[in-house]
């Protein structure tokens, strides 16, 4: 990884994470707003009950007034209120699931936007494993923190404090006392908090490293039993199975202290102290029994989101460092070349021309020096060289993958960043060497979501790359979906798809990355005969390792270590007496 | 119920955990009922104006008893039961792993390791909640639930017992209910999610295609709807998530009103007192738990089920190959003999008609397009699967005469794809020898030509591979893989196409150095560039699993057939591939 990347590793400040969280939920205002008056307005409604019953107990059944009319109104109250609260709640807790989702969903487009839009030097150099788990994994992690933030923390914590707005209702003095729960209760938090947060990452970090070993272990089962190691990578794992399980288990203890059990006993502390104050009042004057079942009642149900609360603690502590992770990578800015466009700026034949071109991946480095050439519309130009010459790098260069250091890159006389980056694409086809393959049918994978091209544009182009007899082939034939990643497809068929994907598009100028992979010969004939056609009327530029594709080139490039070594025609690089000419002679010979 | 049958095994063995662990929970719900009975007490003697100070005090030091004790309780019954279910994770794991270890390469062929890892993880994870939660659950809701349900009825009134109940069955049904549809709801909300990860997956490794295209918004607008989808499943999940609390506080709510209103009834004909009702009231706070525990119950053994069944399931398959009484025990060292009339595998493809004898201490070079069956040939050695007609010996006996492990001790294969473990670049070297001296490290790094890489990085030999270190090129990785075969310095060496990502000049070097190394040894050679097996005794060329031409590298070239064609083609395209280093 580089320097300009390490950042990357470490997630934001916790302070700056959360700021950034509130700023997604500014969109979803109103719908918070209508989410929480609904919160409030079904807890309230769930805690009225027990005053109600208070109510009966004191007001009438204590004193055994037991008026009809009233009774009802207060059994109906009950019963509309219980009723309200439950729809209240069903919907208050459905809209900050739906708020939250919407959230991350945000979340995940802005990353993912952001990232597709770096330039291709972060994805040559990034992990994509990495990069990967960003976007899914962390954002996953990220929609916990919002669900537990808005559902579970608010709603329990607009509970406790309903629970608290009734106490004093009932009972101010009792209440208050009764306050005195809560730094206990803060207290245990705390511990818990401190410890779970070293527990249970240490927890996490055991299991990512049994998943890992055994993950590597599934794939590269065939080396552990060629070299019969089956022994001492059972015993490893054994390992590390049993130092997971005794930090599972330190972790359960943890839990086990602090959490249900501990608020347990806090509840019946409480529970101490609320008769002992009822028992010490009776001693002087009498006390209203309904208040003691309201009261007896509230703390039952006070005890509940406490523990709510405490489990999603050490949830919430990891997805606050994925969501600081996730926004360095929002945060990190890597642009690709930027064009300064001349508006209307057409590539009309597309003859190319490298003037003096000087560029390095990393400072200092040169991969390409001074390179100079022209191709004219109509004409190949076929660059060899050994792996590191610099071949590919003409590619990105030519592509604006990369910014160049120095020189000038014209295509029809203008320099390449005056046009716009569409008709760039548009304009310029790249054959890659191994076609990567998406998800879908034959159709889609050459039409690349591209819905204009028409049915009969993209038969004909499928004709073009010679493709058409192998597809045919295939179950379904263009409706044929590909398997993951093309693997049911050979090197030398996703190459001819390849072929049809980038002539559909009927570009000025066409660039072959050619594969040195063993194609069968007779589809080297077919990569042959598409080049043929699709070279016509087109500036081609080939990266070439077949003797027949640079055979036919009109003009050919020998790099060594990012320098011309040789160039001419195939005439003059015979006459010349070079590699050309020693190569050539062998095959004479040889044939 | 039938899990916990499939599941007794273990029961039985940790029968000591489990029973103190039931007792304990047992006891813990006979707690829970003083708190309700106390507080029924205080209210009556409240009501009745005839509290004093040391029964005040009487009643709430058995309170605090009661707390401290429970406290204790809970904590040691955790211990015992989730221990328990804990330690049958890591069991089931690691029994896992040694039967993984034991399977065929066909066993990893018919299945994706994301599913292996998915049985090794979730399916684990769902069992050990059978026998964690799922026991508690199941203790809890009969023992407290039964306990609740007799107190209320004995001590205050059992037809106010009977009348209260009767919304809370409903409740059990409804959180079992919701909950195996949560389950399936959860399900395609993963698959969303994991859909999702694919696509991103695939966006990733793309990422040249998109760029070259110019379809960057495209992709985006592709990813937007992926992610729809995956809000509108989890938002089927949460809208049947959403039903639990609404639901409890309807049916409690109703509890409480039932309760409420015919116990003022019977206050009011004196049937009971009010401190009677208050206990009850707090006494039905106390059944929520067993009716959300019974719903549970169901649906954690509803999945430990199907999670056991699959576990059980992958742990009956069979080992493949299994050594005969009586086998050899020592590896074997001696002339490799092909007799092979027919061998097919997967249906079609297959080997015909081969005879090969390599002398102790030869090389036999395999060349033939992709596909023609140099690979199955060279693997046939491995014993990795029987041959139908025919038969492989090494030292004048079938493969089948020596126990596998002896074999294997004589053979070294370095795969076309390269696998190399997450640990140092030592390691990696040492993996069939762990105990090898650094000083034979660095002999076999340096055999296999990848010694000056090593060096080079800032960490030497002690560098990481994989995700978390260096990343290595294709040929480095396939020399690494070389030196690790060669550490061992086995009787019989089989290259399998592995040297085709090193160039030529490596390649030459770690040719000359076999050929001087390996003298008296085997060594079996197959490749797409025919330069590898210019040094070969005699190299044949498969076609279509048959021997198309034999001989060595000299008179093959005289035949001036395939081999000749595609040794002349190669050499013209190595010449260009290098043509800057001789330019």
């Amino acid at each position: 990884m580089l320097d300009k990347h390490k950042h990357l590793m470490h997630p934001l400040p916790q302070k700056e994470v959360l700021k950034r969280l509130l700023v997604y939920t500014a969109a979803h205002k109103k719908m918070i707003a209508a989410a929480m008056v609904l919160l409030i307005g079904g807890t309230a409604a769930d805690l009225a009950g027990p005053i109600l019953v208070q109510i009966f107990i004191d007001d009438y059944l204590t004193p055994r007034n037991l008026a009809a009319g009233a009774l009802t109104a207060l059994a109906s109250a009950y019963l509309f209120l219980y009723a309200g609260s439950a729809v209240m709640n069903y919907f208050q807790s459905y809209m900050f699931q739906k708020i939250a989702l919407a959230i991350i969903q945000q979340l995940r487009i802005d990353v993912f936007e952001k990232v597709e839009k770096l330039g291709l030097s972060f994805f040559d150099q990034f992990p994509a494993g990495g990069l990967i788990s960003r976007i899914t994994n962390d954002t996953e992690q990220v929609k916990e923190l919002y669900i537990t933030v808005l559902a579970i923390f608010v709603q329990n914590i607009v509970f406790l404090v309903g629970i608290f707005a009734a106490m004093f209702y009932l009972n101010p003095q009792l209440a208050a006392f009764a306050l005195f729960i809560l730094p206990v209760i803060l207290c245990v938090i705390f511990l818990y908090r401190k410890y779970s947060a070293v527990y249970y990452a240490e927890m996490s970090e055991k299991l990512s490293d049994l998943n890992a070993r055994l993950n590597e272990s599934i794939q590269g089962m065939a080396v552990i039993q060629m070299f019969r190691q089956e022994r001492r990578m059972n015993r490893e794992f054994s390992g590390i199975n049993q130092s997971h399980h005794n930090a599972w288990l330190k972790s359960m203890k943890l839990d086990g202290l602090l959490l249900r059990p501990a608020v347990d006993l806090i509840s019946i502390l409480a529970l101490i102290l609320v008769l002992t104050y009822f028992g010490i009042t009776s001693f002087d004057s009498p006390v209203e029994i309904g208040i003691i079942y309201a009261f007896v009642n509230y703390l039952d149900r006070f005890f509940e989101p406490v523990n709510q609360i405490m489990q999603r603690l050490s949830l919430f502590q990891q997805a606050m460092i994925s969501a600081g992770r996730v926004f360095r990578l929002m945060d990190h800015d890597e642009p690709g070349p930027v064009q300064k466009p001349k508006k209307d700026l057409k590539i009309q034949d597309g003859n190319i021309e490298f003037s003096r071109v000087s560029f390095s991946y990393t400072e200092g480095e040169r991969v390409l020096k001074d390179i100079s050439f022209q191709v004219k519309k109509g004409e190949m130009l076929a660059i060899v060289g050994h792996t590191g010459s610099g071949k590919s790098s003409i590619i990105n260069a030519l592509m604006r993958f990369y910014e160049i250091d120095a020189g000038n890159i014209l295509i029809d006389g203008h320099s390449v960043d005056t046009f716009p980056e569409n008709e760039l694409r548009k304009n310029i086809g790249l054959v890659l060497q191994d076609a990567f393959m998406f998800t879908g049918d034959m159709k889609s994978n050459i039409n690349l979501y591209d819905q204009s091209i028409s049915e009969k544009k993209l038969l004909q182009a499928v004709k073009d790359a010679g493709a058409e007899t192998f597809i045919q082939k295939l179950s379904g034939g263009l409706a044929h979906e590909v398997g993951e990643r093309g693997s049911t497809l050979s090197t030398g068929e996703r190459q001819l798809l390849s072929f049809a994907r980038t002539i559909v598009r009927d570009p000025r100028i066409l660039i072959l990355d050619e594969a040195t992979a063993s194609v069968d010969t007779e589809t080297e004939t077919e990569i042959q005969k598409a080049l043929e056609r699709a070279r016509e009327g087109r500036t081609t530029i080939a990266v070439a390792h077949r003797l027949s594709t640079i055979r036919n080139a009109d003009h050919i490039l020998v790099l060594k270590e990012g320098s011309i070594a040789e160039e001419g025609t195939h005439e003059t690089l015979i006459a010349q007496k070079g590699i050309y000419e020693r190569m050539y002679r062998l095959q004479k010979g040889g044939g | 119920m039938k899990v916990f049958y499939d599941l007794s095994w273990y029961f039985k063995q940790e029968k000591l955990r489990y029973g103190t662990g039931i007792f304990i929970l047992m006891l813990v719900s006979a707690l829970t009922l003083i708190p309700p009975y106390v507080i029924g007490l205080v209210v009556d003697l409240i009501d009745g104006q005839n509290m004093t100070q040391e029964i005040l005090i009487y009643w709430m030091t058995i309170l605090a008893a009661v707390g401290v004790l429970s406290y204790i309780l809970r904590y040691i019954w955790r211990i015992l039961i989730f221990g328990a279910s804990i330690k049958l994770a890591r069991i089931l794991r690691s029994n896992l792993y040694s039967h993984f270890t034991k399977m065929s390469s066909s066993f990893y062929q018919k299945r994706r390791t994301g599913d292996l890892m998915a049985h090794a993880t979730n399916d684990i994870r769902a069992v050990e909640q059978t026998a964690g939660a799922g026991v508690l659950t199941l203790v809890d809701s009969l023992t407290m639930g039964s306990f609740v349900i007799i107190t209320m009825a004995i001590t205050i009134s059992w037809e106010l017992t009977l009348i209260a109940l009767i919304p809370m069955p409903f409740m059990a049904f409804a959180t079992a209910k919701y909950g195996s549809m949560l389950h399936h709801r959860f399900g395609s909300a993963q698959a969303a999610f994991s859909a999702l990860n694919n696509k991103v997956q695939e966006s990733m490794s793309g990422i040249r295609v998109t760029k070259a295209f110019g379809y960057e918004e495209e992709e985006i607008s592709a990813f937007r709807s992926q992610s729809d989808d995956v809000v509108k499943k989890n938002m089927a999940v949460a809208r049947v998530d959403a039903l639990f609390d609404p639901t409890i506080t309807i049916v409690v709510g109703l509890s409480y009103f039932l309760s409420v209103a015919f116990g003022a009834y019977f206050v009011i004909n004196e049937a009971i007192t009010i401190g009677q009702l208050t206990s009850f009231t707090v006494y039905l706070g106390l059944l929520i738990w067993p009716m959300l525990a019974f719903g549970w119950f169901f649906n954690i053994i509803e999945r430990g089920r199907a999670s056991y069944d699959r576990i059980r399931r992958l742990l009956f398959v069979e080992q493949e190959i299994k050594d005969v009484k009586g086998a050899i025990e020592s590896p074997p060292a001696g002339d490799v003999v092909f007799d092979i009339k027919e061998f097919t595998y997967d249906g079609e493809k297959g080997l015909f008609d081969i005879y090969i004898h390599i002398p102790r201490g030869r090389t036999l070079g395999i060349a033939g397009k992709t596909g023609s069956g140099k690979s199955t040939l060279s693997r046939t050695l491995l014993r990795d699967f029987d041959i139908q007609k025919g038969r492989v010996l090494v030292e004048g006996q079938p493969l089948d005469t020596y126990e596998k492990d002896a074999l294997l001790t004589s053979i070294a294969y370095v795969p076309q794809d390269h696998f190399l473990f997450s640990a140092t670049i030592a390691d990696n070297i040492a993996f069939g020898k762990p105990e090898a001296s650094y000083k034979d490290i660095v002999k076999a790094a340096a055999a296999a030509g990848i010694h000056e890489d090593i060096i080079h990085f800032t960490e030497g030999y002690e560098t990481m591979v994989g995700e978390r270190g260096v990343t290595l090129s294709g040929g480095q990785k396939q020399r690494l893989s070389i030196a690790r075969a060669l550490l061992l310095d086995p009787e019989i060496l089989i290259l399998d196409d592995s040297l085709s990502a090193v160039d030529a000049r490596t390649e030459e070097l770690i040719l000359e150095t076999l050929k001087k190394e390996r003298k008296s040894k085997t060594t079996i050679i197959t490749a797409h560039r025919l330069s590898a097996l210019n040094h070969a005794d005699e190299i044949i060329v498969l076609e279509k699993g048959r021997i198309s031409e034999r001989g060595n590298h000299e008179e093959l070239l005289l035949k001036n057939r395939w081999y000749a064609k595609m040794y002349q083609t190669q050499q013209l395209e190595s010449e260009l591939e290098g043509g800057g280093d001789n330019a």
